[in-house]
């Protein structure tokens, strides 16, 4: 072999180790995550960690949905530059805590997965809460209203607990007149135990409103005669409705039936088509949402096209969810120029502190938890409408 | 006296799910644990069918005892009378009888849950309830057919059992399986027979009280097993008259709670007061002595 | 090996915890007694572990240590009560109690969290520990399976007469198994929640009765060995079905009916079964051989 073919040789082997090393980096390389080397990958995994069956499937699979449009979006756009797209894979935690931590185990463990969806349920949120601290993986929750799931730097919620947009309905209820309240809630719920015990009451006594009765209930309870019949014979002006979707089926119902006759407001758990079983006994019920197909702001009103177009069926607000949150996972990645688990993670502060436009309209941030203004819906004949 | 209405309704509704259960398991010795599957998905196949096309009232309830009854048949068929045929004694098949139930519960839950999305479930229906005021009490139709229906149901299955041969020949086999079979009980059949009629119970319970509450969950029936478990203990097993009165000590102990406006203690209350009657009379209220040693 | 290990460590983890609690259920049916009050004594000794780190700052193995105990002696207090009821009668007082703890925790304010649940009890338990827990559990219990004491315990689930005209305190037996149920309960309560850091009421439910009783059935309810057979194929079995996707619960289900109706006594009786049949068709084929050449 003579040198300068053996140099050529030598030197067509550099080249390709060098372009093979290239386009490992364009591939996983910033797997590791903790280079922070910076840069964007081509190929971008995000783990949906949520409940795809059991007995709150459906906020998990809205998200999922909202998510996949997302994604759509961004890889159609080329939001992230060209040729980047973000890959999205399901995890099911099927409703139970001990899979939600071991479907979030696995989705950390796969050092191609940059960011977390994290589960929609408060009590599998709280768990893997301090699992991705720990393990340093950016997950951003939906849902999972309750209190020590936004505990560090590496934990996120893209859907603002319900408290946070829950006092305008006493504003409101003032502003109609009404001079005093019942409460009847669901008490081991935990958002609205919150709600229900402490907020509501505290709420209505800085407006002026009395009130008059609060009867708290259990998960299990199935019939509300009683409660109605209570409720009926102290005949306070509004009725505040913390229930969970089946029981407040019965619970309306029933309080027809009991002769009820005041506004009853309720919450975004009765969104979503939720409350349609109840058909006419549900018309007039008011309730805030951080989203609804009613809402007009340019944002949200362009997600419910866009997602009409895509599923044929109107939005609830599960989809808003995972809409809102996958977006911002992508603007995170676009503000740091980073698509590495510290990039995004970086990312999903700087864009919590300027705030985006989303499906629930103009998102701001309170460290790293979303708050939205929310707004008044009326239900009325199977559709919302905007309460002004 | 609104109040007892209101318990009176409740116990009715606990006894119409309670009474299949407590009829099969008092007599021919099967713990159905997939008796509140049955309920919900009687009510999930009638939720279906009327999607489809709107049904007067007896109408679903048909749908949802055949429904019922067909699953319950099926159940004893596939998995009980294998599980019994395969264990040495009554005694040895107990525990996987319990198992087999808890299996096959799983699989109609999963199916509605699946198909629902776990959000409530209805029927469209062309019956309305209309609400009665008399003597200043209110209660709506469909409290008074569950009121009158659970109670005529419940006597009706204390005198048959006392007083019908198949009624004694049942309650024989509660007492002794083998001796029985020697007498010429045909056991199989009898005990296919009674299946049918709980699982038909257990439609009617899930037509009626989902009518009654406007909508039911696929989780519903699991919440409803577990008090009905716990009335037939109440009760004393074997005794219909012992499970009637279970069901509505079960209701008035959970109003009075209400109305003490105690609603977080409702378990805690009711199912205290279970434990409280145990001590007391270990064998239920109205249930015979144990004939087991165990 | 290692990667595998650490995509699974939680499953790893889950599989002992379950196994702890398959064995509380499963200590005082091998003595007769149908008590669930194991599943009550998890949640004593996952709240008691809890709060004693929240409220009282107590480090990982103390507070685990106290609520095996407490949950130990509420168990035991539990059992002196009930021990007068048979059958099913006690299984229900049981779970009365089970669910009862769950209503206390959901109404204990501050002390419990109220529904919310306690949240933060960040314990520091390795896979290690547990193992080693576990290990301290099962030599135990194992003990108790073998020989003499096996053979008593046997007479006291299976004929409690014959055993009282033998001279063995069968009240004493069925006391003593409220006592080891309600300490491997607790301790089962006390490292999953600190593994975890949270504790909800709505854990400590019927659900939880449900698992273990079907761990033990399926898997084998004379021994420990059929205990954690139930607790590795109920921890696994999503995984291995994953493949059927949103079918999951159905096929779920459909396999412990199967289980149920096929397996009289668990897998463990399957596998003892044909560890029985292998050994005798050696020693028959021997039997057969020496004939053979006898002749």
């Amino acid at each position: 072999m003579s040198r300068a073919r053996m140099r050529t040789a030598v030197l067509a082997g550099l080249a390709m180790a060098t372009a093979l090393g290239t386009a490992a980096c364009g591939g996983s390389a910033d797997g590791s995550g903790t280079d922070g080397d910076g840069g964007v990958a081509t190929t971008i995994t995000i783990a949906q960690v949520q409940d795809q069956t059991g007995a709150v499937a459906y906020a998990g699979v809205g998200a999922k949905e909202g998510a996949e449009l997302a994604v759509e979006e961004i890889n159609e756009q080329g939001f992230l530059g060209d040729g980047v797209t973000i890959d999205m894979e399901v995890f099911d935690t099927a409703g139970e805590i001990e899979r939600a931590s071991s479907e979030m185990n696995k989705a950390m463990g796969n050092k191609d997965v940059m960011a977390i969806l994290g589960p929609t349920q408060s009590q599998q949120a709280a768990t893997v809460a301090p699992l991705v601290g720990r393990q340093k993986v950016p997950t951003v929750f939906t849902q999972a209203g309750a209190e020590g799931i936004v505990v560090n730097d590496y934990t996120f919620r893209a859907t603002p607990p319900m408290e946070s947009y829950y006092e305008p309905v006493l504003d409101w209820l003032e502003a109609e007149g009404a001079t005093s309240v019942s409460v009847l809630y669901n008490a081991t719920f935990p958002t609205f135990a919150l709600l229900g015990k402490d907020s509501v009451p505290e709420w209505a006594e800085e407006r002026g409103m009395e009130v008059v009765q609060s009867l708290p209930v259990e998960m299990t309870t199935q019939d509300f005669a009683g409660q109605a019949q209570q409720i009926a014979s102290k005949g306070a002006d509004a009725l505040v409705m913390l229930l969970i979707a089946p029981q407040s089926v019965t619970a309306l119902g029933q309080l027809q039936d009991a002769g009820y006759d005041g506004q009853i407001v309720a919450t975004s758990v009765q969104a979503a088509g939720n409350i349609s079983e109840a058909g006419d006994d549900a018309n007039d019920l008011v309730y805030p949402v951080p989203f609804s197909v009613a809402f007009t702001d340019e944002s949200s009103v362009a997600f419910t096209k866009a997602f009409e177009a895509k599923f044929d069926k109107s939005p609830n607000p599960y989809n808003a969810d995972g809409y809102d949150a996958m977006w911002w996972i992508a603007r995170a990645i676009k503000a740091s120029g980073d698509s590495s688990r510290e990039g995004i993670q970086e990312g999903l502060q700087k864009v919590a502190a300027e705030g985006y436009e989303g499906a629930m309209g103009a998102v701001t941030f309170d460290g790293n938890d979303a708050r939205v203004p929310g707004q008044l819906v009326r239900w009325m004949d199977g559709k919302e409408t905007l309460v002004n | 006296m609104q109040d007892l209405l209101n318990a009176a309704t409740l116990g009715s509704i606990y006894l119409l799910f309670t009474l299949g259960m407590a009829l099969v398991w008092g007599t021919i010795g099967i713990l159905n644990f997939a008796h509140g599957a049955t309920f919900m998905f009687s009510a999930f196949i009638g939720h279906v069918v009327t999607k489809h096309t709107e049904l007067p009232f007896l109408a679903v309830i048909a749908i949802a005892v055949a429904v019922g009854a067909v699953m319950s048949t099926l159940t004893q068929l596939l998995a009980f009378q294998p599980i019994l045929k395969r264990s040495k004694n009554q005694h040895a098949a107990e525990m996987r009888i319990l198992i087999g139930g808890i299996g096959v519960a799983a699989i109609p839950l999963a199916i509605a849950q699946r198909y629902t999305r776990s959000s409530p479930f209805g029927f469209r229906s062309s019956y309305d309830a209309e609400v009665y005021q008399f003597l200043g009490l209110r209660i709506t139709t469909t409290a008074l057919i569950i009121i009158v229906t659970g109670l005529a149901i419940g006597i009706a299955l204390t005198v048959w059992l006392r007083n019908s041969r198949q009624g004694l020949a049942l309650r024989a086999i509660g007492v002794d399986a083998e001796t029985s079979a020697g007498m010429g009980v045909n056991r199989p059949a009898l005990a296919l027979g009674t299946m049918a009629v709980a699982g038909g119970l257990a439609g009617l319970a899930g037509a009626l009280l989902t009518f009654h509450l406007g909508a039911i969950a696929p989780e519903t029936g699991d919440t409803l097993l577990i008090k009905a478990f716990a009335i037939v203990v109440l009760g004393g097993l074997g005794s219909m008259l012992g499970t009637v009165l279970g069901a509505y000590i079960l209701a008035a102990a959970e109003t009075f709670v209400i109305f003490m406006n105690w609603g977080t203690w409702v378990n805690a209350v009711s199912f205290g007061l279970i434990f409280l009657i145990l001590l007391v009379r270990p064998q239920g209220l109205l249930g015979r002595k144990e004939v087991r040693r165990t | 090996m290692s990667d595998w290990y650490s995509m699974n460590v939680v499953l790893i983890q889950t599989t002992l915890t379950t196994l702890l609690l398959a064995l509380s259920i499963q200590v005082p049916l091998r003595y007769g007694v149908f008590s669930f009050a194991g599943v009550g004594a998890f949640g004593i000794g996952g709240y008691t572990g809890a709060m004693a780190m929240v409220h009282g700052e107590w480090s990982t193995w103390p507070a685990v240590l106290l609520g095996t105990l407490v949950a130990g002696v509420c168990t035991f207090l539990l059992g002196l009560v009930v021990q007068r009821l048979t059958g099913l009668y006690m299984g229900m007082a049981t779970i009365a109690f089970t669910l009862i703890i769950s209503v206390l925790a959901v109404n204990g304010g501050d002390w419990t969290g109220g529904a919310m649940g306690l949240y933060g009890a960040i314990g520091e338990i390795t896979t290690m520990h547990i193992v080693l827990a576990v290990l301290i559990v099962v030599a135990f219990l194992a003990w108790t399976e073998y020989g003499r004491r096996g053979r008593k315990v046997d007479t006291v689930r299976e004929d409690p007469e014959l055993a009282n005209a033998l001279g063995i305190d069968v009240n004493g037996y069925r006391r003593l198994s409220f006592l080891i149920s309600g300490l491997i309960g607790g301790l089962a309560g006390a490292i999953t929640t600190l593994l975890r850091s949270t504790i909800t009421p709505s854990e400590v439910n019927f659900h939880l009765v449900i698992l273990a009783l079907t761990a033990i059935v399926v898997g084998g309810a004379r021994s420990w060995v059929g205990a954690l057979i139930g607790a590795v194929i109920f921890v696994w079995l999503p995984t291995f079905l994953s493949f059927v996707q949103e079918w999951e619960k159905v096929a779920y289900g459909f396999i412990v009916a199967v289980a149920a109706i096929y397996l009289p006594n668990g897998v463990l009786g399957v596998v003892k079964d044909l560890w029985h049949k292998s050994r005798t068709r050696d020693e028959r084929a021997r039997v057969a051989v020496g004939l053979q050449e006898k002749s």
